[in-house]
């Protein structure tokens, strides 16, 4: 038991020389203060902690940092950066989506997750693709428009 | 890694397993919801024997670690399996988690065991004493009791492929994209050449254990529809007999009288 836990987050190599039973969204929040990974549950119900974690939807809570091992993890944080995210953005803002915010940047990971598999899913397939992600304030609806228009202005980026 | 392992080949992981007191990790979505953690974990993410799918012919064999994600876009996946696999909770929790999790974690709950019992499933386990195979029924010994070693791995799952075309399957959940199930019902039924050729029948979330009573699915192969129907009191009030539920969020009487009203529907479905 002596290497680190080697890992890509946001781009970048890191090394975690911590507990590999350690949560990784406590791992992230804590020791690298990306703090737009949310705590809602802490059990995998409400979404509010996800990160794309090798290409897929995962609830950090959920995840040990042994299983990130040679892994790559991508956070809010990181994935500002793209231009997809930026269609993502304007969507969510031109609906006005976004009320207190805590769901929306694992909402906003989720509509990635989504829009990368299928690049023009039908609401139905939208809805599922979300349905882990809770929000307690908007009811959904604005959510799902979002994704659609997102899919739609942001042609070609998925 | 401090506490933990992640082995690159299964020899590897079975001779960490027989060296220490390792608790397998497979997508975490059962074990980090404890917060207790002593153990230390041995993370099967990195090996590829367990993530192999292929069909030998009789049987389609899913390695232990593949998630229920990887399965629901395998061509080899069978339409029963993915229709268990894709009203299991939501996408993130079906991207980590695994069949061989789903398995060993040995709640009766869980969704995909319910097929692979349905089925008459196979279980390829691996220890320092070399590889044996069992049925799934015989590795549910009680109520999170299994019949695994402390040196074993929960290596593949072996599902026949022969009854799986025709099939019944009703999961009944409190809300939809979260709830492990409170109540499900498979069956597999074919009728060849005028005769009931196979039924096999399984019930999750209703007892301590996943029931599958071979015995009294056996009153019904063999006979035409027809005699099927005249022999369906006897076959359900035989099952009324087997099913003792647990008491759990739901009734104990409730859960038992959907379990006979789907097992009903189930012979209405093919005419019986
Ligand atoms: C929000 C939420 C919703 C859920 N909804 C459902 C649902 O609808 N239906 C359902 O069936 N389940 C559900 N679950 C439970 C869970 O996701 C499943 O049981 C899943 O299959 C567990 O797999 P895992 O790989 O994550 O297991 P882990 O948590 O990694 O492991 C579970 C247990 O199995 C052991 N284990 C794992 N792999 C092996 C192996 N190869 N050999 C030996 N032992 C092994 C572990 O040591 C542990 O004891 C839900 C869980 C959450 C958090
Ligand atoms: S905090 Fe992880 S799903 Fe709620
Ligand atoms: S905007 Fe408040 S939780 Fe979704």
């Amino acid at each position: 038991m002596d290497d680190a836990i080697v890992f890509t987050l946001n781009g970048k190599q890191v090394r975690y020389a911590g507990s590999a039973t350690a949560r990784l969204l406590d791992v992230l929040r804590e020791d690298y203060r990306l703090t737009g990974v949310k705590c809602g549950c802490r059990e995998g119900e409400c979404g509010a902690c996800s990160v794309i974690l090798d290409g897929r939807l995962a609830n950090s809570c959920m995840v040990a940092m042994g299983r990130v091992d040679g892994g790559t993890v991508t956070t809010i944080e990181g994935y500002r950066e793209t231009a997809r995210f930026k269609a993502l953005d304007e969507a969510y803002a031109s609906v006005a989506a976004v009320q207190c915010g805590y769901c929306i940047p694992g909402m906003v990971l989720a509509s990635e997750c989504i829009l990368a598999k299928n690049p023009h899913p039908s609401e139905a397939e939208i809805r599922v693709g979300i349905s882990g992600n809770l929000c307690r304030c908007t009811g959904y609806n604005a959510i799902v428009k979002a994704i659609g228009i997102a899919a739609k202005e942001g042609e070609g980026l998925w | 890694m401090v506490n933990g392992y992640a082995p690159i080949s299964l020899r590897e992981a079975l001779e960490l397993m027989a060296a220490h007191k390792l608790t397998p990790y497979a997508g975490g979505t059962d074990l980090m919801i404890e917060e207790k953690r002593e153990d230390s974990f041995l993370f099967l993410h990195k090996i590829p024997e367990l993530k192999q799918v292929s069909d030998d012919g009789e049987y389609i064999r899913f390695g232990a670690a593949c998630t229920f994600t990887e399965l629901l876009e395998h061509s080899l996946t069978p339409a029963l399996l993915k229709e268990a696999l894709s009203r299991i909770a939501a996408p993130a929790i079906r991207d980590e988690g695994t069949i061989g999790g789903n398995i060993a974690n040995g709640s009766a709950k869980a969704d995909s065991a319910l097929i692979f019992f349905v089925a008459d499933a196979q279980l390829k386990l691996a220890g320092a004493g070399g590889e044996r195979l069992l049925p799934i029924k015989d590795f549910y010994l009680g109520r999170k009791r299994l019949d695994r070693r402390p040196d074993e791995l929960l290596v593949e799952v072996l599902l026949p492929k022969k009854w799986l075309g025709s099939y019944y399957y009703q999961k009944i959940g409190a809300r939809k994209a979260l709830a492990i199930s409170r109540l499900s019902f498979a069956g597999l039924l074919t009728i060849e050449d005028g005769k009931i050729a196979h039924c096999a029948t399984a019930f999750g979330a209703v007892s301590d254990v996943i029931i599958r009573r071979a015995d009294i699915d056996a009153m019904l192969i063999g006979k035409t529809p027809a005699e099927g129907k005249a022999a369906k009191a006897a076959y359900l009030a035989a099952f009324n007999e087997a099913i003792i539920p647990i008491r759990g969020r739901v009734s104990a009487e409730y859960r038992k009288t959907v379990c006979l009203n789907l097992l009903g529907d189930f012979l209405e479905r093919f005419g019986i």
